[in-house]
């Protein structure tokens, strides 16, 4: 996922997202890259700790340019359910309610990719399934396509193609 | 909590994770190496100087008890109660003209400290010459300081004038051991025999010349006794008496007043730098957070937790301290090797315990001090709290860790001030540095606090910028304290430097005469006048009467009983000039009561400077009681003056009535302004001094240029004093960087991952800083300006001019400079590859 959301440069071989070739940008053109086209959900949810919620969401729209990125903000924020905490700072909700953020941050600015990284890795059972559920309505709401790493089956199964790496090699991809 | 690991298991603890390295404790190694080396030089190079002076009391006196007088030499009486206590040795020393008797380059004629001396002559110690002990000097012989043989271009075996008389070079001093008894000198030395001197005719009653008569008691003899007998037995004869113990006050006072300042100085900025090695080992705590939880989930105790990191940080700290003192062991003794011929005596090489036990104690005190907080934090905050510190950063607040820093300030104080030679001038300069921290300390949370309630910007980088200003963990105090201290200091120096300049450049040449002339025969006045007319056209002479006396007494007071002469009352030490006049001399202003009529004939009166008579505490009609030539005379105060000082004419403290000193044998002394082009200077020189060959000329462009070179080194003193403060604000700065080092990358790598680049990144920090230094320059002018204010007008008495735009542009650089160095600090964060990061935070 790091290689494919640009986080991190592959040693070999040729990456292409979006019909971007990743091999001719730099550090900073992979973060363009990025801005408004990729959203990143992380397992430890990594919300800026000094920005309320709404605030926290804004932030990618402000960097894509958007005007409206408060209102824009404000009406994710409402469709994770927490029009109730928008400004509410992380160290103040929990750990489903931080995720939530994080989801609404990443869909946000609409992007046509959003990676998940095991987004239910540091959560209870019950905040899970909820989390899920609210993940792949956000996804639909906004026609992106959703690529989770999990090492959940039944999560896996929930989605329409399903490709098995072992070890840094694909032995398996199947589609539904 | 009790400990369960015990202090062996601690330590086992502590070393082991010791082995992974010093990464986080670098910081706090610098600042206290840094911090304990300067302390540990200045402490023992001034130890090594002042104790060399002390030690070598007897040689840089010339003996052990030193009778000094003005104008005259000591009568019979007087030298048999000499001869009586010890074995005597005389010597007159006075500033004559050394003139060349050949042709030569350069001058012919040179300003000189000429000194006779008899056969006694060292007590203690030896003149050495370059080829070897001195041994007695005939009346034709003459020996010279090297100085004076290469202003005149002179070799041993040439002649040289002086007055009337004619010597033979014999060879050039290599050592004269009372040459720093001998205090300040205008020009280089001349030495010849006490019957030489007599032959140049310039010894003459009234002329300004110095006898000394130094003895040398019997072995187990009391010295200070001796001066105390020797002032009873001649309670008016105005001698200046000083025993080996006080063989060079003024050389002593000025290395310990130095030493002190500097010391002091290096103490605030180790203080500062303290701050630095807080934040140091706050950042090295985060480093170990994790560690220090999972320990905590393991069973360790609060108690176990304080142990290992206090021992290990210890540890480091002790190395730190260890490596500074080994640098202050070393280093005075590579200086004084590269400049010691600067000093006035060259101590040799020996160790003194005293400035590395301080040294240390100072280094050890203040690392505890801003080690136990972080500690404390680290110790008290439970394990899961630990483990998500970054997004929870709960106050802790540990009463113990409180006394305990508390204890550790107070005695740092105790030790500077106790050990302080002045402890109110301790106390002041620490009182001071100590203000100025609590100010910008009150500046930064003042900051924080106005950074939270203000309405955040919509722009992200800007918004960001605002809340690292505020945010839990946020280093704005430190970031304050650093730029801060920066920018004040970078506004002091350029004021005082400016000033400086100002007060040279303004001041001396446009009211300075050109040359001063002393010892000009009192018959000889209407000749003089007629020679300088004729050959400097147009010059304007200033003669005046010319003679030294001692103050006895003031008002009911006299000075030999008092204890300690009161501050600022620097005439009471010793002679002074002393003139007489039936008009009111220029570059003085009358301000209360009258001028004597001209043909005043009453009872002695006397014209006092206004600034002496508030020191001394007496007003017109009070009693003054002054020594001249010996002879006691008692005035009555007639009138105060204001006394221009910097016009540099004879500005004479005490004027008195004419008829006072009738008869008293004196000499003139002139000042000549020359008419602009000044081509005439040498030419006039040489004329007066084939007419007059008693007369010495002191060239003002001389002076002037000692002085420039005086104030040049005083502005290089604070300079480099001021340059280790600034030092320890950067410490401050890298400090408080490597502090916030983990929350702002966890921002850059999350900014990053939404599609920041590195430069909006570096922007919103240099927004940050930008901010801090717009709040900080309105600081720093005020706080800067009042510092150099202070230095300048209360500790030098000079003007207040401070070059404006030098200053203004000082404060920009210095912004610059310290932005620069804060957003250096801040690259290495924002390359951070976002993947890696992420999977380590």
């Amino acid at each position: 996922m790091a290689i494919l959301s640009g986080l991190e440069r592959a040693s070999a071989g040729e990456v292409r997202v979006a019909g971007i070739d990743y091999a001719l940008l730099d550090e900073d053109g992979l973060a363009r890259a990025r801005r408004g086209r990729i959203g990143i959900i992380l397992q430890s949810f990594h919300l800026l700790p000094t920005m309320s919620a709404i605030e926290n969401v804004a932030v990618p729209l402000e960097l894509a340019g958007a005007d409206d990125a408060f209102d824009r903000a404000a009406a994710e924020l409402e469709a994770v359910g927490l029009g109730h905490r928008l400004h509410h700072y992380p160290a103040q909700l929990s750990g489903g309610e931080q995720q939530r953020v994080a989801i609404a941050r990443a869909v946000a600015p609409r992007p046509e990719i959003l990676f998940a990284d095991e987004p239910t890795g540091n959560l209870d059972g019950g905040t899970s399934k909820a989390i899920i559920d609210l993940l792949f309505a956000r996804q639909a709401a906004n026609s992106a396509t959703l690529v989770i790493i999990t090492h959940d089956p039944a999560l896996a199964e929930r989605c329409n193609r399903i490709v098995e790496i072992r070890d840094g090699l694909i032995v398996a991809e199947r589609r539904r | 909590m009790r400990p369960v690991f015990g202090w062996r298991g601690c330590w086992r603890i502590a070393w082991r994770d010791l082995h992974r390295g010093l990464r986080g404790l670098r910081l706090l190694v610098v600042c206290l190496f840094l911090g304990v080396a300067t302390l540990a030089t200045i402490s023992s190079l001034t130890t090594a100087i002042t104790g060399e002076i002390a030690s070598k009391g007897q040689s840089l006196l010339g003996g052990d008890v030193e009778i000094a007088m003005a104008q005259r030499e000591a009568n019979a009486a007087e030298k048999s109660a000499f001869r009586r206590i010890g074995q005597l040795s005389e010597t007159i020393r006075l500033r004559a003209m050394a003139q060349r008797t050949g042709s030569g380059d350069g001058p012919s004629a040179v300003l000189t400290e000429f000194k006779g001396v008899d056969h006694a002559y060292p007590l203690y110690g030896r003149l050495m010459l370059k080829s070897g002990p001195a041994g007695a000097l005939k009346p034709g012989e003459l020996v010279i300081g090297q100085a004076l043989a290469d202003r005149l271009a002179l070799r041993p075996g040439q002649s040289l004038r002086y007055g009337e008389a004619q010597f033979r070079i014999r060879d050039i001093i290599a050592d004269e051991p009372d040459r720093v008894g001998e205090g300040f000198t205008l020009g280089p030395v001349a030495i010849t025999s006490l019957e030489g001197v007599r032959r140049t005719a310039l010894v003459q009653p009234g002329s300004l010349y110095e006898s000394k008569y130094r003895i040398r008691l019997p072995r187990g003899s009391n010295a200070s006794a001796a001066v105390e007998a020797l002032k009873r037995a001649f309670p008016a004869a105005g001698f200046e008496i000083k025993d080996r113990d006080r063989a060079a006050p003024g050389t002593s006072r000025f290395f310990e007043r130095m030493g002190q300042f500097l010391s002091l100085i290096g103490l605030s900025a180790l203080a500062i730098a303290g701050i630095g090695v807080g934040n140091g080992v706050t950042s090295y705590l985060a480093i170990k957070r994790n560690g220090i939880a999972t320990l905590k989930i393991l069973g360790a105790s609060t108690s176990d937790i304080s142990r290992i990191y206090l021992m290990q940080i210890g540890m480091v700290a002790a190395l730190a301290t260890a490596c500074g003192l080994l640098v202050g062991a070393v280093l005075p003794f590579l200086l004084l090797s590269a400049v010691g011929d600067l000093l006035p005596v060259q101590p040799g090489f020996s160790l003194t315990a005293w400035p590395f036990v301080t040294s240390a104690a100072y280094g050890l005190l203040i690392a505890f001090i801003f080690i136990l907080p972080p500690l404390a934090h680290a110790r008290a905050l439970p394990a899961a709290a630990l483990f998500r510190e970054t997004v929870d950063r709960r106050r802790v607040r540990d009463r113990t860790s409180i006394i305990a820093v508390g204890l550790a300030a107070f005695a740092t104080a105790a030790l500077a001030i106790g050990t302080a030679r002045e402890p109110l001038f301790a106390a002041s300069v620490l009182g001071a540095v100590g203000a100025i921290l609590l100010i910008l300390l009150g500046i930064g949370s003042l900051v924080r606090w106005l950074a939270r309630r203000i309405k955040p910007p919509r722009a992200p980088l800007a918004r960001l910028a605002i809340a690292n200003l505020h945010r839990p963990g946020s280093q704005t105090p430190a970031l304050v304290i650093a730029l801060g201290l920066g920018l004040t200091l970078f506004v002091t120096l350029a004021a005082i430097q400016s000033s400086l300049s100002a007060e040279i450049r303004n001041t001396v040449p446009r009211t300075a005469p050109d040359q001063f002339v002393l010892d000009i025969p009192i018959a000889q006045k209407q000749q003089f006048r007629s020679l300088v007319a004729h050959e400097a056209r147009g010059a304007e002479v200033n003669i005046v009467p010319t003679l030294r006396g001692t103050i006895l007494a003031y008002g009911g007071t006299r000075v030999a009983d008092l204890e300690e002469v009161p501050k600022d009352a620097w005439f009471l030490r010793g002679e002074r000039g002393v003139t007489y006049s039936d008009t009111l001399p220029e570059g003085s202003d009358l301000v209360e009561g009258r001028w004597w009529p001209k043909d005043y004939a009453g009872p002695p009166l006397i014209s006092l400077d206004r600034e002496a008579a508030k020191v001394m505490d007496v007003r017109v009609g009070d009693t003054l009681t002054v020594s001249i030539l010996g002879r006691e005379i008692e005035a009555r105060i007639a009138s105060l003056r204001q006394v221009n000082w910097e016009t540099m004419g004879f500005n004479y403290i005490m004027v008195l009535s004419p008829n006072s000193l009738r008869g008293a044998p004196h000499s003139l002394a002139a000042t000549i302004t020359m008419k602009p082009p000044k081509k005439a200077e040498g030419q006039l020189s040489r004329a007066l001094l084939t007419a007059f060959p008693s007369i010495s000329i002191i060239a003002v462009s001389e002076v002037v240029g000692q002085v420039t070179v005086l104030l040049g080194q005083m502005a290089t003193a604070i300079v480099l004093a001021g340059s280790i403060t600034i030092l320890a604000g950067i410490a401050v700065l890298m400090g408080a960087i490597a502090a916030s080092r983990h929350a702002r990358a966890y921002d850059s790598v999350i900014l990053k991952t939404l599609g920041a680049t590195r430069w909006q990144i570096l922007g919103s920090q240099a927004v940050e800083y930008l901010l801090l230094a717009t709040i900080l320059a309105g600081v720093a002018l005020a706080l800067g300006l009042s510092a150099a204010w202070f230095v300048i007008v209360q500790i030098f008495a000079f003007h207040w001019s401070p070059d404006w735009m030098l200053v203004a542009a000082t404060l920009g650089s210095g912004a610059v400079l310290t932005l620069g160095i804060g957003l250096l600090g801040s690259i290495p964060l924002i390359s951070v590859r976002p993947a890696r990061a992420l999977r380590s935070i």
